[in-house]
Order: C-alpha cells, then structure tokens, then sequence
C-alpha cells in the first residue's frame, strides 16, 4: 500500500468530501469535508488499516475563511503509513462530529482541542475543559489572545530592578 | 462571551442507593507521585468507577511557545516528561532540524542515542523503584536511585545540568564528550548490570510482588491500540510498535536490539518490559559508544548553532551570527512537520506548523502519557484500591507531560 493506492481508494469512495490533496510535506495531507470526516476515518481504520489515532489537535489560521482547524495524524502500523487529515470549520459554526466511537483515545484529545480552540464535537460523552480551570471564558489558543510581547516599552518595571 | 456550565460527574445519586461510598485519591496522595485526582466510587473495598481530574500544573507550553524563538522552546521541553529530559530535548532539536532540511552526522547521531539511551535508562529505573515502592519494598529503590545519579553525574559533565537538562543545541552539541564522560559512562556500564542483577533478585520471582502484580491492571492489545498506548505500557500488551524501529531517527538503524514484549498487558509485563529495555539501552549505549565515529559534534548550521565564543570575540560574522541567534532574528522555511522519537514512556511526537517567522505558528506536542492515562479508569474497574494505585505508578504517567 502506498499513497497512491490510499488516495485512489478515498477518491473512489468519497469524491465530493476529499477537498484537497498535498504530498509535498513529510507525509501525505488530506483536506476533508466537515461532514463526512467520521465516515472518512472510520474507512481509513476498517479498509486501510490505520487502527491507531496518533494525535488530534486543533489549529487557528484567523486569515482564513474558515479560521478554525482540526488536524488528524493515523497511522498504519502494519505498512508504516502515517496520514495527516485537516478539516476546517467557521467561527460562527465550529461543531464537528466526534471520533470518540471509533478511538477511545480521542475522548481527551477532543477534550483538549475544545478547551483550547473551542471547538464542539458534537455527541462526545462529556465535552468539558480539560487542562483550564472549568470556569474559564475564553479559549486561549485562539490567536486573538496574544502572548505579551518581550519587546514592548511601555511597561514600568522599575519595582523589579529593571 | 459564552459561558460554559463544566461538570464534573462526581456522585451519582443512584449510588446512595447502591451503599457505593465515594473516595478522593489525590490531588496530593503520597502515593500518586504527582499532582492527580482520582474520584473514587467504592463498592466495599472494589472500584466501581473513576473519574480523573487533571491539569494542576499545567503552564501552556504550546502558547508560550508560539511567541519564542526555536532555540528558546527546548527549555520547555525539559518540562514535559522530567524523568528523561534529554530525549524530549533531543526531539525537539531533530525535529527543527527535519523542518531546516539538514542532514546530521553519525557522530552526533552516535552522541545523541548515548545521551538518550541514558535517558530512557533513567526514565525506567525511576518508574520501576517506585513499583517496588508502591507494593511495599523500599530496598531496591534505594539501589537504584544511586545509579540514576551516576547518570544525572554524566548529564551534569555534557550540559552542565541535571534535572532539567537542556542538552545539545539545534544542529548538534554544545561541546564535544571530554573523557570524563566517557569514561563515566565505561563505568556506568559496568556497575549498572550488577545493581539491576541485584534488583531483580529482589523482585522479579519474588513471591509476593508477583501475587500483587500479576493480572493487575491488564489491558488487551486491542484496546490498548484503540486507546492509543505507546512504549512499554503497549508493548507489555503484546504489540511490537517501537518508534526506534518503526521511523528510526539518529541512526537507530545501524544498530541491532531486540524490543522485549508481554503478553498480559498488567503491570507485572510493564515491569518486565522497563527491565528488559534497561538492558537493551545498555547494550545499545555500549556499541555507540564503540563504534562513535570521528568528526564534528555539531554540523554547518550557521543559522542557528551558536559559534564558539572565542569567535565571537573575533570574527565578524560569528558575532553577527551570535547576535541573530540570541535575539531570535532568523526566519526559518514555511512547512508542517510531524516528527516523533520514542520517549521513556512513549511515542513523544512534535507537531510543528511553521509560516515561515522567527517562531513557530503551531506547536502540538503528542505527550504519551496525556493520551493513555485515559484508559485508567478502564484498566482498574472492579479492582482494589491498592491495585490501583500499583497500576498508576505502572503506567509511568508523568504530571509534567500529562498536563504540558
């Protein structure tokens, strides 16, 4: 099994939701449509045999059009293939369905990705924050919460011998 | 702002009805060797039900890190897991380097697997005591803590320090091994095989350490892998993934190891898996060191590994350069990398978005034991409460890398 058979099969099977292909990167990266992702990795773990969810986590790109990312790396331990799937959904309506039925592992991964970009996967089992304390407002890796900036002047620091 | 109603499932009032009692194991239990809280539904003296609460120390390494130049991330990694700081160092220097593009050398692939493998010795001999402690014998974690500090001694002569160790540089190291560690690391390989003997004659066919570890905390392969395990805790479930053969990065292929497996999934398999791994670490520090080949312990990175000091002082491009690095002036190329290495616990993975500025756009770090700790409340259902906490401290589950 190579790329090419993978992305074959995907096409053959879902020809509207594969939106866009990259295998320029150190592996191959595939953008899918919001509604069909469950389906897309449930086939990827069934036929393709990427049985184990490397990683889950979000990104904010807040140029884009749809600023709010969700970032997928399987692996298939039989054909050491590792696969990379985006899926990028809108501030006004970032739901998305979640994985937990299929990776039990996501359960924490998804929790992670709501407390910090707030993201909602919708059915997860208990969609609360993770790491942030529960009371929180924000989420904070959201790129409109910038870090201070370590060059800015107008901070008076003379009380900490600065 | 929205404002979100969290709860934390705590006591279900069909329990009243049920006579479950509810214990609260943590956040600061002695015997949980960090800060986690485990809640408890009891049936007598069995465990109908967990539920964790994590996140006590967590620091959000990924945003900080969103606002740091390269060089200045590896300090944050030494956080993560800090029982082998070095490999997550290590990771995160490689993985910087597969974003630049550049190749390293076998000399420092060579010194990198030494100073990994010592990690990872150290990560299993801390995590393998504390089992013992935790069923009771203390002795052998008194022998083994005094070999760890023979490798926090070698630590301490490559990078200067111990605990947090901050080794190597983006492009190699900082100083080439003085024959002080070398000959450190000859006598580490001589007196640790004695002491791990010893440990083992403690523990290994010890009666009651086996009728307390075996079938304790199992997990089957299946829904080891459907949890997303990784290192020693999967492998002790029977699955040979192992990231050092998997995806060999450093030069792991020029090398001949076997990966030891279990066969139950409990914690008495961890423990043999973490033994066994000690010795393979052993015998692989052996033949790189061996074997380490002659050159340059750092390759032609001008970029981004600092020129020696004496440069500095007098030559005109190693000052500019010096000044670029320090203040975190370089760009570095646009791209996504994903690149893991097996850590003391697991497949620690990095995944780097770059957008081609001074620092990173994205920075995801897979922490191992963040995604199986998960699985704890499966692993100990229906066992006692002393079993559990033996499973907890078999897991190897660290607060820093739990919480990042």
């Amino acid at each position: 099994m190579d790329n090419e058979f993978i992305i074959q099969q995907l096409r053959e099977k879902f020809p509207n939701d594969v939106l866009k292909i990259d295998t320029s990167s150190d592996m191959l990266m595939m953008e899918i449509a919001k509604s069909a992702i469950c389906d897309v990795v449930l086939f990827l773990k069934n036929e393709l045999n990427f049985i184990y969810l490397t990683s889950l986590c979000g990104v904010h790109y807040p140029e884009q059009a749809l600023p709010l990312g969700v970032v997928y790396h399987l692996h298939n331990l039989q054909d050491n293939i590792r696969l990379r799937l985006k899926v990028f959904l809108s501030d006004d309506d970032p739901h998305i369905d979640t994985c937990v039925e299929i990776f039990s592992a996501a359960n924490w991964m998804e929790r992670e990705t709501f407390d910090f970009y707030g993201i909602i996967f919708d059915e997860h089992p208990n969609l609360i924050r993770i790491l942030n304390v529960e009371y929180m407002d924000y989420h904070p890796m959201r790129k409109e919460y910038p870090l201070e900036d370590s060059t800015r002047t107008d901070k008076d620091d003379k009380f900490f011998g600065r | 702002m929205q404002q979100f109603e969290a709860e934390h499932k705590i006591i279900n009032p069909e329990d009243f009805e049920k006579n479950f009692s509810t214990l609260n194991l943590g956040p600061t239990h002695p015997a949980t060797h960090g800060i986690f809280q485990n809640i408890l539904t009891m049936n007598g003296e069995t465990i109908e039900d967990a539920v964790q609460t994590i996140g006590y120390i967590h620091r959000a390494f990924e945003k900080i890190a969103e606002r740091r130049p390269f060089y200045q991330i590896t300090p944050l990694t030494d956080r993560l897991n800090y029982c082998s700081a070095p490999i997550n160092n290590l990771g995160w220097h490689m993985t910087v380097e597969k974003l630049l593009g550049v190749a390293s050398t076998k000399r420092i692939d060579y010194m990198r697997i030494i100073v990994m493998e010592l990690a990872r010795i150290a990560d299993h001999l801390i995590c393998n005591s504390v089992i013992g402690v935790d069923s009771g014998a203390l002795t052998g974690f008194v022998y083994m803590f005094e070999k760890r500090e023979m490798i926090y001694d070698i630590y301490e002569e490559i990078c200067g320090a111990r605990l947090t160790s901050n080794v190597g540089r983006i492009g190699g190291f900082e100083r080439d091994f003085s024959p002080t560690v070398i000959q450190k690391i000859r006598e580490l390989l001589v007196e640790l095989p004695k002491t791990i003997n010893q440990f083992e004659n403690l523990l290994m066919r010890n009666r009651i350490f086996m009728d307390r570890t075996i079938n304790v905390g199992s997990i089957s392969a299946e829904r080891a892998l459907n949890y997303s395990f990784s290192g020693p805790c999967l492998r002790a479930a029977g699955v040979d993934y192992d990231v050092r053969v998997m995806n060999p990065y450093s030069s792991y292929e020029d090398f001949d190891f076997t990966i030891p497996l279990g066969i139950n999934g409990d914690t008495y398999d961890r423990f043999c898996v973490r033994q066994e791994e000690i010795k393979q670490s052993l015998h692989l520090i052996k033949s790189a060191l061996e074997n380490l080949p002659e050159g340059d312990y750092h390759m032609d990175v001008p970029e981004f590994y600092l020129p020696p000091k004496e440069k500095v002082y007098s030559e005109m491009e190693s000052l500019i350069w010096h000044f670029k690095i320090v203040m975190g002036e370089i760009n570095v190329p646009v791209g996504e990398v994903y690149h893991a290495v097996e850590g003391g616990n697991g497949e620690l993975g990095f995944y780097l978005v770059s957008d081609g500025g001074r620092t990173p756009f994205r920075l995801h770090f897979r922490r191992p034991g963040f995604i199986y700790y998960q699985a704890f409340p499966e692993m100990i259902k229906g066992s006692v409460l002393s079993d559990a906490i033996l499973t907890m401290s078999s897991m190897n589950v660290i607060a820093g890398e739990l919480d990042a």
